[in-house]
Order: structure tokens, then sequence, then C-alpha cells
């Protein structure tokens, strides 16, 4: 596996190229007279079909903002450059439109303002909301339970599903010593049996819904799980109409978050054979969520976080390739999954990330349009949130979400300001979940024109000194041998530790400023004593007894289906379709032991 | 000079949040404290046999993935039901730990727990007035693993002048020196070993006495057993030791510390010396150890450097680890040549420990156990 994942100076080249490439162009828009002038002609032309809509107050705005620009040279240089909002190099946006409410038509206005605006409202719940809501405690019936309460105002049923530490490392609930970790943090899942439990009550087939599980270890497992989960309740029809996606990414496992549980080498096969049969079979799937996020609370800079998730997709690319995978049928499946904070980095970090990504893809793996786009979630920072005077963090998060919009993000979830001292309780989550809709809905700010905020000089000046940085952190990691050689080589872990390191002296010699800690401090410290919901020993206790009578009824066919399992890991061929067969009749953490004695158990790095 | 305070610090099962302990580690070393670290994701299990084995005076726990109230308290339980109560708990959880859980955990036998905002300072302060004072008498060790930690500790804080009279005489058992470059991948190596010794039938026991540097009076890491996975097993007894200033890769009471393990029951006893130079010759003037590996990485530089390294005229078996990498190949051809000047027996063998079930490691396996009985009875050298 060593000779792939080397392709990131390949990534550097191409990016420079892509650079060279613009300027070439602005310089030929003003040489070339007849390229120059079809330019301003097509310049012209956008801007003549851009539609115009009215804020609430009657002014009106154009739905597409575009710079003040005339010179071809500059057009050039927006043009190839940036691209358009959902053009190539994708620096703007993935897609067009995305936040926008429909257009107010001016007559709406001038006659009846209330039935057009009824008429919005009603194309506006019909647009996939952006806010996502991330769950997960005590058993699937209580987290299947809150899934319903969360979903009961909303028209689509976007489900994200976190998962107790039991779960996220393999291991059965009547392991030894977890007894009080079941359910803790996320939900328990060890058989199928829960995993029918847990999205009990929801049309999984239905273009309205979508599962979105955050677990990287055992992914293929639980996503096997989640599989014939389906089947039981809708049949094998069902498979190809899933919707969702799971975060199975194991680069960032390694290098932030510690929850590997094979070898990286085989975590990447087992990986690669399920992207193998989603691609195929469930074209509609996200096997993979490449996930900055983790890196970023773990402690790294915004650059090496941006570096870092860009560099572990291109290997993930190169890897899905090798297996021979069409680049166009696994590209539009990968998506992405960063933090947002208040370093002046994030002002552009998903911007420079998506056309790095672009020109990449393109360039070094020949993706067409579909496999070219940087799709992307952001969470909030959790990290940014302080314990000290902990309402702050209202802002703290309101500003981080700005942010994001800014950069475009697909979907966003953001923080309760409780965060930092509890398991977020319902109050602040609501806080939290209606800042985005004071942000997206009571806020002009993004909902008249694409681009509002795109494109001032000072976000330029940051798009540079990013792209620069990330292109120089990919050069370090291309000099030790690619992405896998360097991860074995501990370097992003050192990397991440380091900075984390350096931020925490810089908070303690106020470098850094934190408002209420170091900085305008009043002494009094306003954290409330809160009562954790805790799971229930009760309801532990149940998990180990469903689960013991699940293993004493297949305790024959288990046995049976794990020595295929083995076999089939053995040879070397897709073992998925295997792991398909193996969760209807093993516990997660039967096969997770098995599959570590074929293919051993992850070594810790420390 | 009193001896330094050895603590173990550890996360608990099904959590990877070690973001906090390595700073609180770090903060630790620093303020002259031992620290042995058994990493993250541990069980109750684990963290009290490395406890008992390593003699600690406490053990520190960084809990962020819930179930604390439940985990301290097993461990607690587990020291006192093992008779090692004398072990002290403390730790912390930032946020996730309630005061009533705290205070709960209190009441069960855990000493503190800090929560967020504690500044390390006060952690520091805190273990050095609870767990600095020298120990009373101890109590009879209930356990032969604790007797045998409690003499060790004895040993190392040298109020004991073990005599040690031919301590191989009537133990069929063998010991294996690993030293060699830091970052060559000895500790991996070893655990791989070690699951090839426990497989090998279901008595066989092993002793690891492993070495991590430090200067007198100052603190240390002691962090192999983090990157161990198979050596956390009830048949493998590890202790883990600083230099504390002495040159060379071992420390002063190492020599007191093997003798006793090498009679001690166990069938194989391996001896890790920290990363090596070239001048090093650990095992040269010890007399006790039968066999002798040298692990190297591909990338010791030129081939001069051979010249220089005594431990390729000393070593019975010569491992290149690492050798997918791309300068393997070289490498081995180079070492090759350099023990043919020896002219003696010497193997050299190629491994990469970090693959599952590597082949390599299979080939060093049999070259260890094939010669299992060809030195025994050997006379005991005191040096």
């Amino acid at each position: 596996m060593e000779e792939v994942m080397n392709k990131l100076g390949q990534v550097v080249e191409s990016v420079e190229k892509y650079n060279q490439f613009v300027l070439d162009q602005v310089k030929r828009a003003r040489t070339d007279q007849k390229f120059g002038r079809d330019l301003l002609g097509r310049w012209n032309d956008i801007k003549a079909k851009i539609p115009t809509t009215r804020a609430p107050t009657g002014l009106p705005l154009p739905r597409l903002a575009l710079p003040e620009i005339d010179e071809p040279g500059e057009i050039a240089r927006f043009l190839f450059g940036e691209g358009l909002p959902g053009e190539f190099p994708f620096l703007n946006g993935a897609y067009r439109e995305m936040y926008l409410e429909p257009v107010r038509e001016v007559e709406s206005f001038e006659k009846n303002g209330e039935s057009k605006a009824k008429k919005i409202d009603k194309r506006m719940a019909q647009a996939e909301e952006p806010t996502r809501l991330f769950s997960g405690l005590m058993l699937a019936e209580d987290t299947n339970e809150r899934f319903h309460y969360l979903t009961r105002h909303q028209r689509t049923h976007r489900l994200s599903t976190a998962f107790d530490g039991p779960t996220l490392y393999g291991i059965d609930s009547d392991a030894d010593g977890v007894f009080g970790k079941i359910g803790e943090g996320g939900v328990a899942i060890d058989t199928v049996e829960d995993m029918v439990r847990l999205y009990d009550g929801f049309d999984l087939g239905s273009a309205n819904f979508s599962a979105s599980m955050t677990i990287s270890g055992p992914a293929p497992i639980i996503m096997a799980m989640y599989i014939a989960a389906a089947k039981r309740r809708f049949g094998p029809n069902v498979i190809p109409k899933l919707r969702g996606t799971i975060q199975a990414d194991i680069f960032k496992e390694v290098q932030a978050q510690n929850e590997t549980i094979f070898p990286i080498e085989p975590s990447l096969r087992f990986l690669t054979d399920m992207v193998e049969f989603t691609t195929r079979e469930m074209p509609r799937w996200y096997p993979i969520s490449i996930s900055g996020y983790h890196i970023g609370e773990a402690g790294s800079t915004p650059v090496q976080q941006a570096a870092y998730t860009l560099s572990n997709g291109f290997a993930y690319a190169e890897m899905f390739a090798a297996r021979g995978i069409p680049v166009d049928q696994f590209g539009p499946r990968l998506s992405f999954f960063l933090d947002c904070g208040l370093d002046v980095e994030y002002i552009a970090l998903a911007r420079v990330s998506r056309r790095i990504w672009a020109v990449g893809m393109r360039e070094v793996f020949g993706a067409g349009a579909k496999a070219q786009l940087y799709k992307l979630h952001t969470q909030t920072s959790g990290r940014s949130l302080i314990a000290a005077e902990f309402k702050n963090n209202l802002t703290r998060t309101a500003a981080e979400l700005i942010l994001a919009y800014m950069n475009a993000t697909n979907s966003c979830h953001s923080n309760s300001a409780d965060e930092p001292f509890t398991t977020p309780s319902e109050e602040w989550i609501r806080l939290a979940a209606h800042g985005q809709a004071i942000l997206l809905e009571e806020s002009g700010i993004f909902k008249h024109t694409m681009n509002m905020l795109s494109g001032s000089p000072g976000m330029k000046a940051v798009e540079r000194a990013v792209e620069a940085a990330i292109l120089d952190e990919f050069r370090e990691i291309e000099r030790l041998g690619g992405v896998l050689a360097a991860v074995e080589d501990r370097y992003q872990r050192s990397q991440i530790q380091n900075a984390s390191h350096r931020y925490e002296q810089q908070i303690n010699n106020g470098v850094r400023p934190i408002i209420g800690l170091n900085r305008y401090r009043d002494g009094s410290d306003d954290i409330p004593e809160v009562k954790l919901v805790r799971t229930p020993r009760k309801k532990q206790q149940l998990q180990v007894d469903r689960l013991a009578k699940f293993k004493k009824k297949n305790a024959e066919k288990s046995k049976r289906a794990l020595d295929k399992l083995a076999a089939v890991v053995e040879s070397g061929k897709n073992c998925f379709p295997e792991l398909l067969e193996a969760v209807e009749v093993c516990s997660l953490g039967q096969i997770t032991g098995r599959l570590q004695e074929v293919a051993g158990r992850f070594r810790p790095m420390v | 000079m009193a001896s330094p305070i050895r603590i173990l610090t550890a996360v608990p099962i099904c959590d990877g949040h070690d973001s906090a302990i390595n700073t609180i580690n770090l903060e630790f070393i620093r303020h002259g404290i031992e620290v042995v670290y058994l990493g993250y994701h541990r069980s109750v299990g684990d963290i009290v046999r490395a406890a008992i084995q390593e003699d600690v005076r406490a053990i520190g726990i960084s809990s962020y993935n819930g179930g604390h109230t439940e985990f301290f308290t097993g461990v607690v339980d587990l020291l006192r039901k093992k008779g090692a109560a004398d072990i002290k708990v403390f730790g912390g959880g930032g946020g996730t730990i309630t005061h009533q859980d705290a205070a709960a955990m209190r009441r069960k036998g855990v000493d503190e727990i800090f929560f967020a905002g504690t500044s390390l300072d006060e952690m520091v302060k805190f273990v050095h007035q609870r767990y600095g004072k020298p120990r009373g008498k101890r109590a009879r060790a209930k356990t032969s693993d604790i007797e045998l930690a409690h003499t060790l500790t004895e040993i190392e804080e040298s109020r004991k002048q073990k005599k040690i009279q031919n301590p191989r005489s009537k133990i069929q058992n063998k010991v294996i020196g690993f030293t060699g470059p830091g970052g060559a991948g000895k500790t991996t190596l070893i655990d791989e070993l070690v699951l090839r010794f426990l497989n090998k039938d279901r008595q066989t026991r092993v002793a690891i006495l492993s070495h991590d540097p430090s200067v007198i009076g100052e603190g240390a890491l002691l962090g192999d057993r983090a990157t161990m996975i198979n050596s956390q097993d009830d048949r493998v007894f590890m202790r883990s030791m600083a230099t504390r200033g002495q040159a060379g890769g071992l420390s002063p009471a190492t020599h007191d510390c093997l003798a006793l393990l090498a009679r001690s029951g166990f069938d194989y006893v391996i001896i890790e010396t920290v990363g090596t130079g070239q001048e090093a010759m650990p095992f040269q003037k010890n007399g006790i150890v039968d066999q002798t590996v040298l692990v190297m990485n591909p990338d010791y530089g030129s081939r001069l450097q051979l010249q220089k390294i005594v431990m390729l005229d000393l070593a019975e078996i010569v491992v290149v680890n690492k050798s997918d990498l791309q300068r393997a190949r070289t490498a081995h051809t180079e070492i090759e040549q350099r023990l043919e000047q020896n002219r003696r027996a010497q193997r050299l063998v190629d491994t990469v420990a970090k693959r599952h079930r590597d082949p390599g490691v299979d080939k060093l396996f049999g070259l260890i156990s094939a010669s299992d009985k060809s030195k025994r009875g050997k006379e005991w050298k005191k040096s």
C-alpha cells in the first residue's frame, strides 16, 4: 500500500499550474483582443441574466453579487480564478443558490404583499434545511424517541447519530469493564436488532430521509448493520434508495481521535471494501466523511486542519482508484467535515479547500464535474467554547456561524453554549439551532444574494496566505513519503499536539485573549450546577440482557458466519458482502474480535 | 537523594481523549515525577495490573467519555481485591464529571477529582504533597506479583541490597536483551514476540524490564506500555525503569532487578534498553543475558556508520526492522557484509513488526525459542 498515496506532489503541481494558467488568461485577455472581447461579452451576458429580488423593505437587489469589473483581464481573473458559484474552481460555492429564499418579485410588493409572502414561506419550507441535529443517548429506543421529537416540525428528516464508547471501539456492551459506559455520550448498538429499533418509524428509503452515523473504527460493520436493518423492515429493494453518511475516516482517527480498532492497513482495506460496495449498490450514500473537525478539536491550527483533511481526501481517492472504482463513481460520494472557529483563517478556509480539491481532482485524478465538488458540513468549534462566563459562547458560536456560511458550507451544526461543562441541555440546544435560523431566515445577510460577503480584499489576502500554507504542508507530507507514510511516522499527530500545546500556552500568557477567562474576567463563575442525564443502570442491564439473548439465539449460526467471514478476509476478496451476512447473526463485538484475530489490533500511537 | 515519585496515568476503556493527559504527563515529569503512561482505551484490569507491577504510589485517570463513576470505583475495588489498596486513585474529566459524581467517587475511595479550570500547578502540588512522603513499613504482599513488585521497588530505591546467590541455578528460563537506536521499533517487536510466547503454550510466563532515560533527581516518561497491546496480560509481568542518570541505556538498579526477575519463575525474561547510540554495550558486562538482539532501523546513515556500532560485534541476532522501507534492502546487504567481518555465528533477520503475523517476526521468534535450552545451567557471574 506504500506505493500508493503519494500523489500529493502532483496535486501541488496542479494547483501551481492552475494559478499560472489563471495569470496567463489574465494576460491573454489583455493582449489578445478577440479573447478579451469574448470574455467581456460573456461577462455582460452573465450580468444580464442575474434576476433581481427584493428585501422585505422593498430594496431591489441582484440575486448574485459580482465584482464591479469591466476590464477583460480582471474578468478573466474572476471567472478562471474563482468561478461563479457552482462553477469550477468553485471558490465561491459548490452550488448555486444555496441559502437563498425564492425570488421576491417586484409586483408582489406593489400589489399584495401578503399573499405572495405566504407563497414564499411555503417554498422556503421545501428547500433542504442546512441545519443538522446530532443525537444519541442511552439505548436505541431512547435515541429513536429523541429523533422523532427533533424532527416533529421538519419536513425532511436528517438524523445524525452519535454512538457510545463501546460501540465506537467495536466492543459489545457485555465486555469487561464497560458497563458504566453503555449509552453514555451516544447510543449503544450491539446488534442489528438495536439498529432496527434506532430508526424505527422512519421511512429509510424515502427521499426525505437521511441518516448520518458518526463512527469510524468499526464503520464497515455498523454500515452492514444499517443495511441489514433496512432490509428487515423494507425488503432488499430499499438498498439502492438508502441515503446518508457514515464517517469512516480512518486517517483522522489515527491522526487525532484515537478511535481505531484494526491496524491502519487492514482498516483501510475494510473501508475500501465498503466503499466499493456502496458506490456500486447505494448510489445515494456517502460512505466516508473526510473530517477535519476532530483534527481541529484536537488542537491543530486551521491550516493544518485544512491541509490534513484535503491530503487525507486525496489519499483516499488514490486508494479507491487503485481498487478500480471509477473516479466519477466514488468522487461524488465523498464529503467533507470541517471545524469553524474564530481564527482569521476561517474567513476563507473552506473556500480555499474547495478550490484545491476541485483542481486536484480534475487535474490529477481526471474527475468529472460532479467528482470535483468539495461538499462540506461544518460544525462550530467546540474547543472555542469556554466554561467561564459561558453565556459568551452564544456570541462565539454566532460569529463562527457567520464565518461558516460566508464559506458557503453545505450544511452546518452549531454547538450549545453549555457544552464546555455538560452534555448539551434542551434549552441551549434550541438556542444553538435558533442561532442558525436567525442568521439564515431572519437576517438578510445570506438569503437574498449569492456571494453577499465574498471577495473582499481581506478575504482574498487570507485566501492567498492559507493556500500557500496548505501547499507547504502538502510538500512536507510528500517529502515524508505520502500520507500513509507520514501518518505512520506520526507526523500529523505530532504537529497537532504541538499546535495544541502552543494554543494552551497562548491562553496562559494572554497572547490569545479569551473574554471572561484571561480578559475582562469579573471573577464570578456562573456555571450552573447541572443535572446530567445519565443512562440508568436498569437500561444498561437491559442492553446486556438483550445482547445475551441475541448471542444465545444465534450461537450456532454466528460461529459459522464468523468462520466464513474470516476465510473471506484471509482470501483478500471484498469482505463487505460477507459482513452483511455476518451482522444478521453476530454482534458487533463478535465480528470485531474475529477480524482482529485475522487482521490484528491497532497499536496505539502516543 | 530520595527516589522520584512514581505514578501511573491512563485513559479509560472506550475513551481516546488523550490530549489532557499528555499535557499533564509533561507537567508531572517536568516536576520530578516518574510517570508510567499506559495510554488510552485501557480497561480496569489492565490499569490495576500495570499499577501493581510498576508498584506506583498512585493512578491518575483522565476520563472524558462518561461512565467515570463506575470506572474509577472499579479501579479502587479491584486494587483492594488484589491486596494493593496502598495504591491510590485520583483523576479528572473536565466538565464531564459533576460535583455530585465527584462526591460519590470520593466516598468510594477515590482520593481526588480535579475539575475544569484546575491549574497544572495545583495537580503537581497535589501529587507531591499526597504521594511524596516515604512509604511506611509495607504489609505482607498478598500475591507473588505484588511481592515481586515490592522487592523491585526496594532494589530501585536502594534500601535493600539484595544478596542474590547463584540466581540461575534452578530456573529453566531464558533472558533476552533487546537494544538498538531509538525509533527502531524495539517495543513493538517485543510486544509482537510476547504474543507468540503467550500463544505458544498456555503456561508460558514472560517478564519484561523496560528502560526510559532520565536524569538524576528528575522525572521521566515511562511510555513503553502505552504502545503495547499484547503485553497487557496476567501472564506478563512488566516493569518500567528510568535510567536515573546512568549512561549506557540501563539503570543503576537494572542488574539486581534483572537478577531477581531471572529467578522468579518466568519462562522468558526480556530486557529492553533505552534507545542507544554507537557506544553502547549494555549487556556485555552483565552476564545474565543469554541472547542479545540488536534492533536496527534501515536509516542508520552511511555504511561507515555501521563500522562504529559496537553492538554489531556483540549481538547474537541483528534485526532490520521496518524492512518495508525503501532503504531496507540496502541496509540488509550492508549489515550482512559488516557481520561477515566478525566471523562468528550471528543471525540477521528482517522484520516489519507493525504488521500483524509478520513472517520476519515469526522467524525471529523461532530463533529465540529454538535455542531455549542451550544455555541452561550457565554459571552466574556476579559483576
